[in-house]
């Protein structure tokens, strides 16, 4: 897995600094045969993927030596981990549908990995498997409409075709795309599978999906919208940049009220891929309306921001995993004060929770930066839509980047600081080296994000550009300094500037704090019984503001139980308080079509009694329903 | 406006005549603590009768607060404790942690006769003590319940004002 990961990463570095590369072999498999086309676009994904793979694999190394892996799920990781390197390799439309559902069918044995220990798990399943797959059925037919003038399936005759596709066959086509690889990206309102499948699935694993897999679904837009279709009138991309905006605010909205640690990173999952959106939208419209130096700046910010977030979503997801592994649980209310007992771990995930909160010396910044700079310089730009989308995207991002700090906040105070809330987080020891070796490199990936995106940027510019026919937006090996616009950001000397802060800070106050006499007293605790973990701030109680001020927006339901004396209605026997926060999108979209659903196959089953004759008679109608259809119609 | 200043310098300063000092011994810590006393008050097993009259002392009436004591809401913040009532099972421990909790230089006043000498809550069976017995005590203020007069003469002892 690690080979293969690593294979990957290098293959993708490679193709990254331009050489491309082809393989076909029609052989393989029937009627379509299989045909790779490395071009740099590819590279990224292709190295991003790996890298994560690497980690994930080795971290995956220490999961099975303490047993968490079962054969089936070592079987089948490699076999993800490779249709998941090979989607962004293919070169034609049969071979990319074909590795989609080879990576769909693959993840879905991780995901059901655990399903004898929890019950959700088979639910979790149930709806990747559905949504997975119904997203596979657009993704085919969006494909085949975009193909329909080729010549044969490869990406290089549907490019030249797509000249001759009339605008609502493009447009059918890349809709019914978006809304597949939208679905893999987790886009709101087709992303109820994340939260539950992420999650649900063994810790590695969840990280290869959250940090590789989704990436996918950007990977397709991109491919199709950009690259395939050309670019397209400018309404696709608001409705991208649109879906985006309240995908990055729902999704982090979701995680800032949550508990669940591994579905709060779900969550987030979906706020980032939705500020990718965000950029990949913002892009598009930008190429449309003929700005093509600012449409390769938004493009170059998506990619940077898909490679933070696959670095700093790998190390949250694996310490998450490092987390469950020893304490036994995701819940955040019962964990916390890990940090004595699990440093390394504790330590992985302040540096992912400092990346995914988009602070300055964090890795995320830096992409935030970009696309924030991209969406202000557009605001020149003609036309009405813009001048009411793009004040609208910044100040979307603007609430994401908030919500996303109190939402690392709580996942890394409630979690990892503190006193420990359950006997199991008392009792939490440290993982192996190998797992810790896995989250190590992932953080190591963060930190170097954060000090030097310079290493990387001017190669994602460079395709970028390329993608859009624009000269690369960002120049500059310390600084980074937009192309085009007025704009300069050290990432080095920010990181430099806030340790030396931190540092004078902390040194200023030890040395003051030196000279004075000290008594030692007991902690003043008004002077009752000793405090104890249950007087501490929990994940629900810290974000309980948040959930008051979004209340419009999440519908929490609230339930308080009195129950009385029976001698007296006075005295209070128990008080019970309940509290869910359903998914609204969910439960207001997806209950009534699931429910219309099962009215439908009910009514359906009405049909079907058993009867032989009756089928019999069926078909016999429909003939004659068809011949009668031939004679009028020919 | 001109007039106006005029009036406020012909009337001038209009103000009691300033008291006499404290008469009495000065607790220990009151030349420390130079005339600003922030004094918690715990209630280790009061009826209320002298809390009523602390809140008198404090009122606008007797107010204390001209003397430079003034009540504070955590013994962290407290330079002085006002003890009031006899010290239960209950409270013992919390007014030790309390007397703890209260930075050097500190004095205790005990406050009504049970806080001085268990009053008519003597050999009952909840009652560990008096305040004495527990914490060192700096002043006592008699009666039951104090007059506000004299709550205000004992803190002046400690503000010496």
């Amino acid at each position: 897995m690690v080979a293969a990961g690593l294979l990957g990463a290098v293959a993708g570095v490679v193709a990254m600094t331009g050489t491309a590369w082809s393989v076909a072999l029609p052989g393989l498999l029937p009627l379509t045969g299989l045909e790779f086309d490395v071009d740099p676009l590819s590279g990224v994904f292709l190295a991003v993927g790996g890298a994560v793979a690497v980690a994930a694999g080795i971290f995956a190394v220490g999961a099975t030596r303490h047993g968490l892996d079962r054969p089936g799920v070592q079987a089948a990781l490699p076999a993800f981990i490779g249709s998941l390197l090979l989607v962004p390799a293919a070169g034609s439309i049969g071979t990319l549908l074909w590795c989609w559902e080879l990576m769909a069918l693959t993840s879905l044995v991780l995901v059901v990995a655990e399903h004898r220990e929890r019950p959700a798990v088979a639910s979790a399943g149930l709806w990747y498997a559905v949504m997975t797959h119904v997203g596979f059925v657009a993704i085919m037919v969006g494909m085949l409409v975009a193909a329909g003038p080729a010549e044969d399936g490869s990406f290089v005759a549907v490019r030249a075709g797509a000249a001759d596709l009339s605008p609502a066959a493009a447009s059918l086509a890349f809709l019914v795309c978006l809304a597949g690889f939208g679905s893999k990206a987790g886009m709101v309102p087709l992303h109820p599978w994340l939260p539950r499948a992420h999650p649900e699935a063994p810790s590695h694993v969840s990280a290869l999906m959250s940090a590789a897999m989704v990436n996918l679904g950007v990977y397709g837009v991109v491919r199709v919208g950009i690259d395939l279709l050309g670019g397209g009138p400018s309404w696709w991309w608001v409705t991208v940049l649109v879906l985006g905006a309240v995908s990055a605010v729902y999704g982090i909205l979701q995680a800032a009220v949550g508990s669940d640690l591994k579905r709060l990173l779900g969550y987030s999952t979906t706020e980032n891929m939705g500020l990718v959106l965000v950029a990949v939208g913002a892009c598009g419209m930008f190429a449309a309306g003929g700005d093509r130096a600012l449409a390769g700046l938004a493009l170059t910010a998506a990619l940077l921001h898909l490679m933070t977030h696959a670095a700093f979503k790998t190390v949250l997801f694996l310490s998450a995993g490092s987390v469950l592994h020893a304490t036994g649980s995701r819940d955040l209310d019962a964990l916390g004060g890990l940090r004595s007992r699990m440093p390394v771990t504790t330590a992985a995930f302040g540096v992912g929770a400092l990346s995914a909160s988009a602070l300055p010396p964090g890795a995320a910044f830096v992409s935030e930066w970009l696309l924030l700079q991209a969406l202000i310089h557009g605001l020149p730009a003609p036309g009405v839509v813009p001048a009411v989308v793009l004040p609208l995207g910044v100040a979307a991002i603007a609430l994401t980047a908030g919500l996303a700090v109190a939402t690392f906040v709580k996942a890394f105070g409630i979690g990892f600081l503190g006193r420990p809330r359950s006997g199991a987080a008392a009792a939490a020891t440290e993982s192996g080296p190998a797992m810790l070796a896995g989250i190590g490199l992932a953080a190591l990936a963060c930190v170097a994000l954060a000090v030097g995106p310079t290493v990387v940027l001017p190669t994602l510019a460079d395709i970028a550009g390329g993608l859009v026919h624009a000269a690369p937006a960002v120049t500059g090996t310390v600084a980074i300094e937009l192309v085009g616009v007025t704009g300069v950001l050290s990432p080095l000397l920010l990181v430099a500037a806030s340790a030396v802060g931190t540092a004078s800070v902390v040194g200023g106050v030890r040395l003051l704090a030196r000279r004075r006499d000290r008594r030692r007293a007991r902690l003043w605790d008004c002077g009752a019984g000793p405090l104890s973990a249950r007087m501490e701030y929990t994940a629900t109680s810290f974000a309980e503001p948040l959930q008051r001020v979004f209340d419009g927006v999440l519908a929490s339901e609230q339930d308080v139980d009195v129950s009385h004396h029976r001698e007296s209605r006075y005295l209070v026997a128990a008080v019970s308080y309940r509290r869910a926060l359903p998914d609204r999108v969910e439960r207001r979209l997806y209950t009534p079509l699931l429910h219309a659903m099962t009215t439908w196959g009910r009514v359906g089953r009405g049909l079907a009694t058993g009867s032989v004759h009756r089928y019999l008679g069926y078909g016999f109608v429909t003939l004659c329903g068809l011949l009668a259809l031939l004679v009028v119609t020919r | 406006m001109l007039s106006l200043w005029q009036a406020i310098r012909r009337v001038g300063r209009v103000a009691e005549p300033a008291p006499a000092g404290p008469a009495g011994p000065a607790p220990a810590a009151a030349g420390e603590l130079a005339g600003s006393v922030q004094v918690r008050h715990v209630d280790a097993g009061s009826c209320n009768g002298c809390e009523v009259e602390i809140g008198a002392a404090f009122g606008p009436v007797y107010d204390a607060e001209r003397y430079g004591a003034r009540l504070v809401a955590s013994p962290r913040h407290a330079d002085a404790l006002l003890v009031t009532g006899v010290v239960t099972r209950n409270m013992a421990e919390p007014l030790r942690r309390t007397y703890e909790a209260v930075a050097e230089p500190k004095a205790v006043v005990a406050v009504g006769d049970c806080a001085r000498n268990c009053g008519v809550f003597a050999g009952a069976y909840g009652v560990v003590g008096a305040v004495a017995d527990v914490v060192p005590v700096d002043a006592e203020v008699v009666g039951c319940p104090p007059r506000p007069e004299t709550i205000v003469a004992a803190l002046r002892l400690l503000t010496g004002r």
